[in-house]
């Protein structure tokens, strides 16, 4: 059910039922990831709709991969020191109720706006991009490759750099190719595919 | 990452400035426009980090719930980040945003100061009108203990703290920028507890950084009540290498100043002559909290709840931000953002007969040391035994990405509080 459904259930069972009152659902109230994401919105806005340039948009993320990040943060595979200890946290309250909550919110592409030459720029330089993420940067689930589109640019930029220097999840034999092939790419070309991949829809 | 003006903010977030205006506009600045409590009401106090979060959350978790907001400052402006106006870095106007967002959620503004609590009736006063709730949320962030420094009573329209981001933090950039090169600025640090534990030495930094930069034969003085830097000690010491022009006293409490000499008093007698001088005042719970009986012993702060934010002095009033005391959490923005929340969804549960569920704050503190480059503490915690307990800290070192971080964070957070 998606929460403004929800949200309607919840106003309607309280206006019907005021005599018979006794705890009926109120609001998102009952969605056990509703709460348990509240220290998310700090920094990914809320209900995962990241506003911010280098933090990822939360809101429609399928939860296999938020499943993924959380461990990989928990773990040290990615690092960021903020996300290191949040994740551990995650881990207690539960992650299955957090990514179920963003995995059911509408997807928010990012508001930061990218260059539209360097959205060019990057169309023509993702050939390579184009045959593990598709077409249209949206992924392959079923091998566990992540949807790119709408992304902030910041945050993709960010992720090739730390993937060209293998400090995101070093040793990782999956992701050998995808680090041979950024270590082709010159540094200042990564603002280019981030914009392309944050310009999809 | 770009800067934010109001206007770009409010767009940015999809507020519509005609909806605010049209759901709002006839109660602002009008407490009589409040009528008799009809449903189920919430009335909460501050509209601050943790007052303008409560407020909206509320009214996201439950919209059959009436909320009013007390808050007599027409804007929100944010204190995290304001250190960086002192050093020119950024515009106040930058961080500073109207309350139109939540008035969007169906929350109802007053803008005026809440002037007396009455537990026993459930109301609160403001001026000659009474408001009725069924719960009350008080965020009054901090106020300040004039009398512990002597002569800062008389002095304190012209002594400036900056302490609350606003008129006073453009004034103090102001006398730093006409301060002649060659000047001394002297800046005081208050005793624990104080709103924003790492805040007085990022202003330090911010302060070193401009007078380096533009008033190279100046310097800084910062004589702190305690022991040591309070928070990030570590960083904040590497930080300062960067900063010859930083002289940093620690244990000298400001006892006293004289405006007339230019020069202040620490408890070790020392004397030391300003011509600039930002003296952060001693600080307990905002006054409202005070006169209602909130503070504990120590007339300070407020005891809660770790789970509900209800108060351990009134039942049916809850206590959030910079005003709490017992938790293992710094006053900082983001933990009262993040009590805003939980204690919305506490006081939503409490009012439909629920058992409210148990979640902890969570904590990030981005502190600016130059222009560019950033340092960060992070706090995970957990609730064990009804008690927030911290799961762990970590500290981040200066870099270019935390800074960028940071800028992230704000406009995340501030959007979280009021879009």
């Amino acid at each position: 059910m998606t929460n403004s459904i929800r949200l309607l259930v919840g106003c309607a069972s309280l206006i019907l039922g005021l005599a018979l009152y006794g705890g009926a659902a109120a609001g998102p109230l009952d969605a056990p990831g509703y709460a348990k994401a509240f220290s998310c919105s700090a920094c990914h806005g809320f209900a995962g709709a990241s506003a911010a340039d280098t933090v990822p948009v939360l809101a429609g993320m399928p939860s296999w991969y938020l499943k993924k990040a959380i461990q990989d943060y928990a773990s040290g595979k990615r690092p960021a020191a903020e996300m290191e200890s949040y994740s551990k946290m995650v881990l207690e309250l539960g992650v299955d109720d957090v990514a179920a909550y963003f995995a059911g919110q509408k997807k928010q592409p990012t508001p930061v706006k990218a260059d539209p030459a360097a959205v060019a720029r990057g169309k023509a330089a993702s050939t390579q991009c184009v045959v593990c993420h598709g077409p249209e940067g949206k992924g392959d689930p079923a091998k566990g490759i992540p949807d790119l589109t709408g992304q902030p640019p910041g945050y993709l930029k960010n992720q090739m750099l730390l993937f060209k220097a293998d400090r995101r999840s070093p040793g990782d034999e999956t992701l050998k190719a995808l680090k041979a092939l950024m270590r082709t790419i010159p540094d200042e070309a990564f603002g280019d595919l981030a914009a392309y991949y944050s310009s999809l829809r | 990452m770009i800067t934010l003006s109001r206007r770009q903010f409010l767009r940015t977030s999809g507020t519509g400035l005609g909806l605010g205006l049209l759901a709002g506009g006839g109660l602002a600045g009008c407490a009589t426009a409040i009528g008799p409590k009809t449903g189920r009401r919430v009335v909460v106090i501050g509209g601050g980090w943790g007052g303008a979060t409560a407020a909206k959350y509320v009214r996201l978790a439950d919209p059959s719930i009436e909320v009013i907001l007390l808050e007599p400052n027409k804007e929100f402006v944010s204190c995290p980040f304001s250190n960086l106006v002192l050093s020119g870095v950024k515009s106040l106007e930058s961080m500073t945003f109207d309350y139109s967002g939540l008035r969007r959620h169906g929350v109802k503004i007053v803008h005026q100061a809440a002037t007396a609590i009455e537990p026993d009736k459930k109301r609160v006063r403001v001026g000659d009108d009474a408001i009725e709730y069924d719960r009350l949320v008080v965020s009054p962030g901090i106020d300040f203990l004039w009398e512990q420094v002597e002569g800062l009573p008389a002095a304190k329209d012209t002594v400036l703290h900056a302490w609350k981001a606003g008129p006073q933090t453009v004034a103090l950039a102001r006398q730093l920028q006409s301060m002649a090169d060659g000047g001394v600025v002297v800046m005081s640090v208050p005793p624990v507890a104080y709103r924003c534990p790492p805040g007085p030495y990022e202003r330090a930094c911010q302060i070193a950084w401009y007078l380096k930069t533009s008033k190279p034969r100046s310097k800084l003085i910062v004589l702190d009540a305690n022991k040591n830097i309070v928070s990030k000690t570590g960083l904040f010491q590497a930080a300062w290498k960067a900063y010859p022009n930083l002289e940093y006293r620690p244990a000298n409490r400001v006892e006293k100043i004289d405006t007339s000499t230019r020069e202040v008093t620490t408890e070790i007698g020392d004397k030391v002559k300003y011509d600039v001088i930002n003296l952060i005042p001693p600080q307990r719970a905002g006054a409202i909290a005070v006169q209602a009986g909130l503070v504990g012993a120590d007339k300070r702060w407020c005891e809660v709840n770790h789970v509900t934010y209800e108060s351990v002095k009134h039942k049916g009033i809850h206590v959030i931000g910079d005003s709490t005391i017992g938790l293992p959490v710094p006053k900082s923005g983001t933990i009262a953002n993040a009590m805003g929340k939980i204690c919305a969804s506490a006081v939503v549960h409490l009012l439909n007969g629920k058992e409210p569920p148990q979640m902890p704050p969570v904590n990030v503190c981005y502190s600016w040391v130059s222009n560019r480059e950033a340092i960060a503490v992070i706090n995970a915690y957990r609730i064990a035994q009804g008690k927030v307990v911290m799961i762990e800290q970590k500290l981040t070192s200066q870099t270019v990405a935390v800074a960028q971080n940071s800028e992230g964070w704000a406009r995340s957070i501030w959007n979280d509080i009021l879009g």
